[in-house]
């Protein structure tokens, strides 16, 4: 009677101390290896983690898992354990393993707030060290490139992509049918819409089911244009500028305007982004407004014709606006970040794989698979769509802005999605402005 | 020792290991979650005590109690709808003809999908543009009545009951059938000799005998709407504005996509809470026999 009892609170306890070894492999392996040892030439075994979101079977992904299988051929010594992660999934994995303190030794990781929080979690190293033994790579990087992955002077990560958020796509065949140009000013824009909506066409394909596309691809470049960059960044701070200023009210007034001319769709809040762009792309829409991610997705799914018929151009101005008007939201795309726990002759191999994934023959590589980057590369023409080769030109002539949930914190930028939800179903402007100031301020602990 | 005192000694040790293993998956998570109420954590780095301001917080928070009439609304939904349904399907298809087999089986086929195909299912259905829905409103002439049904707040939580009622009723149904054959065939032939009609036979000797199982059943139906999330998160997100929340979805979204783990964990302490007043409610309100 009692042995059964001890056999099974041993069964117990053994099963609850596996769970908490498992994921401590990864650093008992830094051993007692001499720094800057060549991982690449000398003999011992390197154990190194790495996490992505590159499960896809999109040109993206597909371009970096090779180039991870590349490096494992080059370095036949380090062991690399590789973990993808679907990207629905990743960042809640990632933010779990962080907060129980278990990161893998390298990781994806979004600029911005992610590298804020993971810094302020003392979970991060920089690679300053790496960027400065390559000047020739560090300098090729686009201005601004490594903003949002600096906090201190410490760089944590280099960026492998770049995503503009609010590019406006047309379909040129509507247009021309309709005899219009894609709109220059705010009022071009609400004429626009007044033309088809007469003609029967859903002007602007919306599907904001996630909530945070009309933030992320509409609010933050319309916002910006009106308000001014300067201003946004003084509200995030809650530092002179507050949301529920008159110019921010107006920006809101300005989207709901959009929504109350019938510019959308029906039930767009109950469609998703990827529904939006086949509607787009089978031309049931006469624009769009979407992130460069839109790009690998119609390139996939698109028709050849379609995609010959689509082009691209930037919001149009806002009547008084103080934002500059050529510009575009955007932020610098993921880069691996590197665990504080990496050392020893784990450290040149985690270095070297960085370089591997974000180096000038990866970022050639990317941008060949019709992504963008942030890194100045020669794009071959004949490789890429010609509505990719449009976007990367156009990126080269305007101004990158800040994106509201990439300066925001998460539960602020929560509210803002909420909002504009509410917005456009006919809540009052004041009221959402309201609510973005509470939790903003309340983000900063004013 | 006695015959009798060696049995509950049987029985104690082959309850312990069970025991063991849901107080320390269950219970004790419940607890820490609590614990985890009292801190200001984003998931990452300190946590700071901060006493009960979560727990004030979602007191107040107008959206956590819109989250939670949402909530009575599928708990409603499904005691009124589901119960009811599965029982008339069982009382029809209580014999095991082959033709009452295969409906059987059709009721009870989404139980067996996954609960985001059904999800998926549904919400193209009611798709604003392309959804067999509004297609099939405007066959008959009635595309007056063609809405946007996830997106119209108005109605998109009645919207959304219908796939919910539609998932669940066939376990129930199943229940039923069970109860219903297990009724001994004396009483029917005793109800018979003494010229019971068939409404009357339903009221007076059926239910009755059944009405245990309908008690479980209205239980499971209650803690089942309660932990409601994975279709309405499939299907709106709990969008838009917050419309379509439940407990669980707010719950969810207030950890993990916000990353307020301690909010999050009041959040959840709150639904526990609530969830035993209204278990501990019905089970007393049934209490009344109807025998």
């Amino acid at each position: 009677m009692k042995k059964s009892f001890v056999v099974t609170m041993a069964a117990a306890l053994s099963l609850s101390l596996l769970a908490g070894c498992g994921a401590g492999g990864a650093d008992n392996a830094s051993g007692g290896a001499a720094p800057k040892a060549d991982a690449g030439k000398s003999g011992e075994k390197v154990k190194l983690s790495i996490w992505h979101n590159y499960t896809g079977e999109d040109l993206r992904a597909k371009t970096m898992r090779s180039l991870i299988d590349q490096y494992k051929k080059d370095h036949p010594n380090v062991e690399l354990d590789v973990q993808g992660i679907p990207p629905d999934g990743y960042r809640p994995r990632l933010k779990t393993v962080a907060a129980a303190n278990e990161m893998p030794d390298l990781f994806v990781m979004w600029p911005g707030v992610m590298t804020k929080e993971f810094v302020s979690g003392d979970l991060l190293q920089p690679i300053n060290e790496l960027l400065d033994s390559k000047q020739d790579w560090k300098n090729n990087f686009m201005p601004g490139s490594f903003d949002d992955f600096t906090i201190d002077g410490k760089t944590y990560s280099a960026p492998m992509a770049l995503s503009p958020t609010s590019i406006l796509f047309y379909n040129k065949e509507i247009f021309n049918k309709y005899n219009v140009q894609p709109p220059k000013t705010w009022d071009d824009m609400m004429k626009l819409v007044d033309t088809f909506k007469k003609n029967n066409v859903t002007p602007i394909a919306l599907g904001n089911k996630a909530a945070w596309v009309a933030q992320s691809s509409i609010l933050s470049s319309l916002a910006d244009r009106v308000t001014g960059t300067e201003w946004f960044l003084k509200a995030v701070d809650q530092n002179g500028a507050k949301f529920t200023d008159p110019e921010f009210v107006q920006s809101l007034t300005y989207l709901q305007q959009l929504g109350k001319a019938g510019a959308f769709q029906d039930g767009f809040n109950s469609i998703d982004n990827t529904q939006m762009e086949q509607m787009f792309a089978q031309g049931k829409a006469a624009m769009m407004i979407d992130g460069g991610w839109a790009l690998t997705n119609l390139a996939a799914n698109a028709s050849k014709e379609a995609l010959a018929n689509m082009a691209v151009t930037v919001l149009p101005s806002m009547p008084n606006g103080k934002g500059d008007p050529n510009t575009l939201a955007g932020v610098v795309g993921t880069g691996l970040g590197m665990s504080k726990k990496v050392a020893g002759a784990q450290k040149q191999a985690a270095y070297d794989l960085i370089y591997a994934l974000s180096g000038p023959e990866a970022q050639k590589a990317i941008l060949d698979g019709n992504n963008l980057v942030s890194y100045k590369a020669e794009l071959d023409t004949t490789k890429a769509s010609p509505i990719f080769a449009e976007v990367y030109k156009m990126m080269g002539n305007v101004k990158r802005t800040p994106v509201y949930d990439g300066k925001l914190s998460s539960s602020a930028a929560d509210v803002v999605n909420n909002g504009l939800q509410e917005l456009l179903m006919g809540g009052k402007p004041e009221d959402i402005a309201k609510k973005i100031q509470d939790a903003a301020a309340k983000a900063v602990g004013k | 020792m006695t015959k009798a005192s060696r049995i509950t000694g049987f029985i104690t040790i082959g309850l312990v290991p069970a025991l063991v293993l849901y107080l320390l998956f269950v219970i004790v998570p419940i607890f820490w979650s609590a614990y985890y109420g009292f801190f200001d954590w984003k998931g990452i780095g300190a946590a700071k005590f901060i006493g009960l301001a979560n727990y004030a917080e979602v007191i107040k928070d107008p959206i956590f109690w819109k989250a939670f009439k949402n909530n009575m609304l599928v708990v409603v939904a499904s005691v009124f709808g589901q119960v009811p349904i599965a029982m008339i399907l069982a009382l029809l298809l209580m014999r095991s003809t082959l033709f009452q087999r295969m409906i059987r089986a059709s009721v009870f086929m989404p139980m067996v999908l996954s609960s985001v195909v059904v999800g998926i299912i549904w919400g193209y259905i009611y798709h604003p543009q392309i959804g067999i829905l509004n297609f099939m409103l405007d066959g008959i002439g009635l595309d007056s009545w063609k809405k946007a049904w996830l997106s119209d707040p108005k109605i998109s939580m009645y919207a959304l009951m219908v796939p919910i009622i539609w998932n669940y009723i066939g376990p129930y149904m199943i229940m039923f059938i069970a109860a219903l054959q297990n009724i001994s065939p004396e009483v029917e032939d005793a109800s018979k000799l003494d010229g019971v009609g068939p409404v009357r036979k339903l009221f007076a000797i059926t239910l009755p005998m059944i009405w245990d199982t309908v008690k479980v059943a209205i239980v499971l139906c209650i803690s089942g709407s309660l932990k409601a999330f994975d279709l309405i998160y499939v299907m709106t997100g709990g969008g838009p504005a917050h419309s379509t929340e439940l407990l669980a979805s707010y719950m969810y979204n207030s950890t993990f996509n916000v990353y307020r783990f301690g909010f999050g964990s009041a959040i959840s302490t709150a639904i526990i809470i609530l969830s035993l007043i209204l278990i501990t409610g019905s089970q007393y309100l049934m209490k009344r026999d109807y025998r």
